[in-house]
């Protein structure tokens, strides 16, 4: 039987070590998953067992033992990666349909009729089999990522490397790459190793890995490793205020969790558990939020922002249809959607960074008709795009500055709040790195910091929490809630966390361009009882419409 | 290796070069390079703004000052200027040259007395201040002897019968349009092949070599392959440039040259391959690319120089680069002919594809299908 | 000027010293680049390779011959028959061929025409041709007891015609060029490519003082990349007199510089990626340095191109520079130059600014 075996693999770089002396066993037909926080090194593990990074140790697999890339070269036939990012391995300028016949070509297949079947079926599965001749560049970010993975799928490998096949796509189409992912296992009994930052899809593999700082810290089925957690997890409540400042505890998603009892009841918890109770276990606690209130007095209209009928077209394409929005005084929005359905041009035409093609639009009561009428209202507008975009030549500090001055903010004051923030934000000790030395959850903290500096009265967050740890995630909707609290700021946010959702007032609905849904989340949950969470009634306007 | 695999591998590449545009880059960038240089670089002068202030009025002095006139290298105006208005146009640039005859320039000569020509020339561009001065002296020159002759005078002339060998006409044209040759098929195929590879390296899609049985060897001639065939249409198109727009005669064989020249593509892809292995980003292979090739293949194609006539050091330099062979054999297509009748270019044909046998197995041999 | 200006300003040079690679570009183009071209180019001759056939058993010939000495030429050598001087020329050992044939010396004695034949390589185009002049030199220092013509002959402003300060000057102000152009333009596709666009619009700023700030910026980076090229590199290795107004070629370069910034913006307009930057760079360069001036005397241009040349900021620019260095030209007489460069550098400055404007 064609087996998986990893012994005392350890993969070390110039300066440290991502992987140290890592061992497990995978037999044919099974999914293991692997999950950890960014920087823990499942993706040295990866590229170690795909054969394509050196390393110590060895892996055999099916038999046959190599210790290096080289020795690896005659198994890569039966060898299958997808390495992490968007279309990675695509080419921007080839079709759907030439990328396929580009594999096929450099893994040799025989393209009789039975390949040219299984290859019409992978097109079908991955819903591409209408955009044969668009060119991958054009694709949506769920759609290369379909395409990358049947293109690793053409050879029919017998193991399978998926490097976060998910991050960053949309609930829909994470449940189409799944099943075409179960449906291959079972019939060609290919090993997968799967990472991934969604945790109720790792929840569904057949074995999990949990990684930390370069090693395995738990392996199991989902429902051990959950077993190993319950004690901690309690339902949600105000975490106890402590003196000490060796223990805390963390509150997420309807959940809190601490290694001492809570007076609150247990609940059943879920894979994130493992993550709270792990930086629990390794004392990395985060400093409490406190949001102080506004230095400026500042006066909160009722509604902040409303669109009537904004339409944005590229070429033939429409990208907004006529959507109307409002977003009141101290509201969060959350707008939902499939990749490609134009929830971040409908931002950027907020922002005036698209022309607006059609319709009105009327920003903290002004009427917006050219980019002048914009100018005096940027002060009260906070921004974060997708790529946390900061300068990358200055530190976080020097950054900061730069905003604080560009807003005009007297010096001083600028230093008085950047120390807040730093603080309160819990990114003081990183004042004095670059942006691209820190982690995403850092970088996402202190981008909002400086979308915060001038104390706007709204704030865009375009996906604001993709590929951020779980912890991460949870300390920016707590800090989120306190803004709203304490400063009466408006949000309109995306994301691709269902759970997430949740937290918001009001979530709208996108797809393909145009509103299907606007509704508070209790009235949109009285509107889909059969609903478990919040995936399943995205999943139902979504699938009701096509 | 499988050439199926290869066959599909160039089949992209092809299709990407087409549909990001970057053949426009491959054919436009070596004609433009040949024909902005080629009509660029000129080291003869011609038509330089030459004031001759005839203080003589004489029959000589017209004779001299017909000389001036009637060259192609002088466009001559003669005027009564005083000395001191004449260098102030140079000093605004307006004249080039000045030619000053004195006063008694004629009564001087039958006399058998000595007399002295002025000559100014605007030295601020040096090569060109020293090609106008030995223009000048050459016509006066001539011109003195003309003036002996009708004398009569007696005693030795000696007058310099030149033969301009492969280049009777001495135009510069023929001098460095076939080093530019030299030097575009050195940097063009480079920056492309940098490119392609590194290319896929910026982007992530080097991964799909990584993690397939692709073999190295496979994966360089599916990159090297397109490359050499796109630019080998370049040798075609550079010799009709030369041939038909420079007027640049082509007097050895043809197959010669385009067998050379194909060496050297190879040989310039190898370079751009060995980049390509060091680099992780488009912008700095690119920049990388023009260092490493442009200077040296300026400076080593013998336009500005003759390697000869270098001195220690960069002696040494240009044998070790290519430049030097190819130029040699290029220029002996053009314009000598002797072909492989002279050992020395079989020599250095030997040597070129011995530089490209090395650094294509150099390149195969650090390239690392693997992670760094 | 107010504070965001400042700010901008300070962060864009405060970025630049901060990336040490461009710093190291920029240091290597503006000392060691320029004096490895004013070094290394040398097109007066220079151990020039003769050889040489003669028939005569000696007299003239020698004397002709020990004229040529170092470091213009190398001791000739000498060779039996014309064949092999030809052969030795054809396989580039040699440059230049002198034939004294069996008549010279005779002729010569007997007041008749000598002919002294010379075998040139002419694919050394530039280095055959000036031989040649030196060769007339000597020869006519032998011949001139009979001329009674002296020629009295001035380079002026570089008597020794010394290529090194001309080479050297040159390539700084191709660098000046070459640098002010992909600096401005990167300074903004980077943004561009790192996403940091769209903040920078999002700012409360008057998007002109941001384009503004961000290209003095680089005018002044490269300035002072001119004024450190100067010091160590023009004056200071290679001793270039300055026979004009110092202020007067800083002014110019300033002036130059934002020209230059225009067609910096211009790209930064069109460009997506640094990648493209650089092609596009090249692209729009290489026939602004061609009609310059600088390789072919406008003069000698065709007609079209000479009209064309008038377009070319860095015409006038390389035109006063050398005025103002060699010629020593005054003020008034540059004014030429400066209408030249500032017309052309207010009209591309201005294009750039408005097509970078659109995208704000």
């Amino acid at each position: 039987m064609a087996g998986l075996e990893v012994r005392d693999v350890t993969v070390s770089y110039k300066k440290k070590v991502a992987i140290r002396k890592v061992s497990f066993d995978a037999k044919a037909g099974e999914i293991i998953g692997m999950i950890g926080a960014d920087g823990a090194g499942k993706s040295s593990l990866m590229h170690a067992v795909a054969g394509v990074l050196r390393f110590e140790g060895e892996v055999s697999y099916g038999g046959r033992v190599y210790r290096s890339p080289k020795e690896a070269e005659a198994l890569k036939t039966e060898f299958g990666l997808m390495p992490q990012g968007i279309g990675l391995v695509l080419y921007e300028t080839l079709t759907v349909a030439e990328h396929l016949d580009f594999f096929a070509h450099i893994r040799s297949l025989r393209q009789d009729a039975a390949f040219r079947d299984y290859r019409q079926k992978l097109l079908h599965m991955a819903g591409l089999s209408d955009f044969a001749d668009r060119q991958a560049g054009k694709l949506s970010g769920g759609m290369m990522q379909k395409l990358s993975l049947i293109c690793t799928l053409l050879h029919r490998p017998k193991l399978l490397i998926l490097d976060e096949p998910t991050t960053g796509v949309d609930p829909l189409s994470r449940l189409e790459l799944w099943d075409i992912l179960d449906s291959i296992r079972k019939e060609e009994g290919t090993i997968a190793l799967v990472s991934t930052a969604y945790m109720q899809e790792a929840a569904k593999m057949d074995r999990i890995l949990l990684f930390d700082e370069g090693e395995i810290i738990a392996m199991g089925t989902g429902e051990t490793l959950i077993d190993s957690v319950r004690e901690y997890t309690f339902e949600a409540g105000k975490c106890p205020e402590k003196s000490s400042s060796d223990t805390a505890c963390f509150s997420f998603d309807k959940r809190s969790y601490s290694l001492d009892p809570l007076p609150s009841p247990h609940v059943e918890p879920t894979l994130e558990a493992l993550f709270f109770v792990n930086a629990l276990r390794k004392k990395r606690t985060l400093p409490r939020l406190e949001i102080e209130a506004r230095e400026s007095k500042t006066e909160i209209p009722e509604t902040v922002m409303e669109a009537r009928g904004l339409t944005k077209r590229f070429g033939d394409f429409t990208a907004n249809d006529h959507i109307d929005m409002r977003l009141k005084g101290g509201e969060i929005v959350g707008l939902l959607g499939a990749n490609g359905a134009g929830k971040t041009t409908f931002i950027k035409m907020l922002l005036g960074l698209y022309p607006i093609d059609e319709g009105g639009l009327t920003l903290l009561g002004k009427s917006i008709r050219s980019s002048d009428d914009r100018q005096a209202l940027k002060a009260k507008i906070g921004y974060v795009s997708q790529h946390f975009a900061l300068y990358k030549d200055m530190t976080v500090r020097e950054n900061l500055i730069y905003f604080a001055n560009m807003h005009r903010i007297p010096l001083s004051t600028a230093i008085k709040r950047i120390n807040r923030y730093a603080r309160e934000l819990g990114f003081n000790d990183y004042m004095d790195h670059s942006p691209n030395e820190l982690p995403l959850g850092i970088n996402q903290r202190f981008s909002v910091a400086a979308a915060l500096l001038h104390e706007p009265v709204v704030l865009f967050l375009d996906e604001p929490t993709s590929g951020v740890d779980t912890i991460a995630r949870a300390q920016f909707w707590e800090m989120l809630h306190r803004l709203k609290a304490s400063w009466g700021i408006s949000i309109l946010i995306t994301t691709h966390y269902m759970s997430e959702a949740e937290y918001c007032d009001r979530v709208v609905l996108m797809r393909q361009g145009r509103k299907i849904a606007d509704d508070t989340v209790e009235a949109l949950y009285a509107g889909h009882p059969d609903a478990k969470n919040f995936e399943d009634i995205f999943l139902s306007y979504y699938r009701s419409e096509t | 290796m499988n050439l199926s695999v290869v066959k599909a591998y160039m089949l992209k590449e092809f299709t990407e070069l087409l549909r990001t545009k970057m053949i426009i880059m491959v054919y436009l960038l070596p004609s433009m390079i040949l024909l902005l240089f080629g009509y660029g670089i000129r080291m003869e002068v011609t038509h330089a703004r030459t004031l001759v202030i005839d203080n003589d009025q004489s029959h000589f002095s017209r004779m001299l000052t017909a000389k001036f006139e009637h060259s192609k290298y002088f466009d001559t105006t003669v005027t009564q200027m005083s000395e001191a208005e004449a260098l102030h146009r140079i000093k605004q640039a307006k004249t080039d040259i000045i030619v000053i005859i004195p006063a008694s320039f004629e009564k001087r000569l039958l006399h058998g007395q000595k007399s002295e020509i002025g000559v100014f020339v605007d030295g601020a561009f040096p090569n060109r201040g020293m090609t106008m001065e030995n223009y000048v002296q050459g016509v006066v020159l001539n011109a003195a002897q003309s003036v002996a002759g009708s004398l009569g005078s007696h005693g030795g002339l000696i007058s310099i019968n030149s033969r301009n060998l492969f280049n009777q006409a001495m135009r510069d044209e023929n001098a460095i349009v076939p080093g530019l040759i030299g030097l575009v098929l050195l940097v063009a195929p480079a920056i492309l092949s940098a490119l392609m590879i590194v290319k896929e390296k910026e982007r992530g899609t080097i991964f799909n070599f990584y993690a397939s049985p692709l073999s190295r060897s496979e994966f360089l001639a599916a990159k090297l392959i397109p490359a050499f065939l796109l630019h080998s249409l370049n040798i075609f198109i550079l010799f009709l440039w030369a041939t038909e727009v420079f007027d640049v005669p082509f007097r050895g064989s043809f197959s010669l040259y385009w067998f050379a020249a194909e060496i050297y593509i190879l040989i310039s892809l190898s370079i751009g391959m060995l980049i390509s292995v060091i680099t992780s980003r488009q912008i700095v292979a690119v920049v990388l690319t023009i260092i490493i090739t442009i200077i040296p293949g300026f400076l080593y194609s013998g336009i500005l120089m003759p390697i000869s006539s270098m001195a220690g050091g960069s002696y040494i330099e240009a044998h070790l680069f290519p430049v030097m062979y190819f130029n040699h054999i290029v220029y002996d297509c053009f314009l000598a002919g002797k072909g492989l009748a002279s050992a020395k270019t079989a020599e250095y044909l030997g040597i070129l594809i011995l530089y490209a046998v090395i650094l294509l197995l150099l390149g195969t041999a650090l390239l690392k299908k693997e992670l760094k | 000027m107010n504070r965001v200006f400042w700010v901008v300003f300070g962060k864009e040079i405060f970025g630049f010293l901060r990336s040490a690679g461009l710093v190291a570009v920029v240091l290597y183009a503006f000392t060691a680049d320029i004096y490895i071209a004013g070094k290394g180019i040398q097109i007066k001759p220079r151990n020039v390779k003769i050889g040489y056939v003669d028939d005569t058993g000696g007299g003239i010939s020698r004397k002709i011959l020990s004229h040529l000495h170092r470091p213009e030429f190398l001791k000739p050598r000498r060779f039996n028959s014309q064949k092999a001087l030809s052969r030795a020329i054809f396989n580039k050992e040699i440059l230049v061929g002198i034939l004294f044939d069996q008549d010279f010396e005779k002729d010569f004695r007997q007041g008749r025409k000598a002919q002294l034949n010379l075998l040139l390589d002419a694919t050394a185009a530039s280095q055959s041709f000036t031989t040649l002049g030196y060769l007339q030199n000597i020869v006519m220092d032998f011949s001139k007891p009979n001329f009674p013509v002296v020629i009295k002959s001035h380079k002026l402003f570089n008597q020794n015609a010394d290529n090194h300060t001309f080479m050297a000057l040159t390539e700084m102000l191709s660098v000046t060029t070459l640098l002010i152009v992909i600096l401005t333009a990167v300074v903004f596709v980077r943004e561009k490519e790192e996403g940091t666009w769209d903040i920078m619009l999002l700012m409360p700023v008057d998007p002109k003082l941001i384009i503004l700030a961000k290209s003095l910026s680089q005018v002044m980076i490269v300035m002072a990349g001119v004024i450190l090229a100067l010091g160590f590199v023009i004056f200071g290795a290679f001793n270039t007199p300055m026979n004009g107004s110092f202020w007067a070629f800083i002014l110019l370069t300033f002036f130059y510089s934002f020209s230059s910034a225009g067609i910096g913006l211009f790209v930064a307009a069109v460009s997506k990626s640094t990648m493209q930057v650089a092609q596009l760079s090249i692209i729009i360069m290489m026939p602004l340095i061609f009609l310059s001036g600088a390789w072919t005397p406008i003069y000698a241009m065709h007609p079209i191109l000479q009209f064309l040349s008038l377009f070319s900021p860095l015409r006038y620019y390389i035109e006063g520079s050398e005025s103002i260095f060699f010629r020593g030209t005054a003020f008034v007489d540059l004014l030429p130059y400066f209408g030249g460069v500032l017309v052309l550098g207010v009209l591309l400055y201005w294009y750039g600014f408005r097509k970078i404007g659109k995208l704000f």
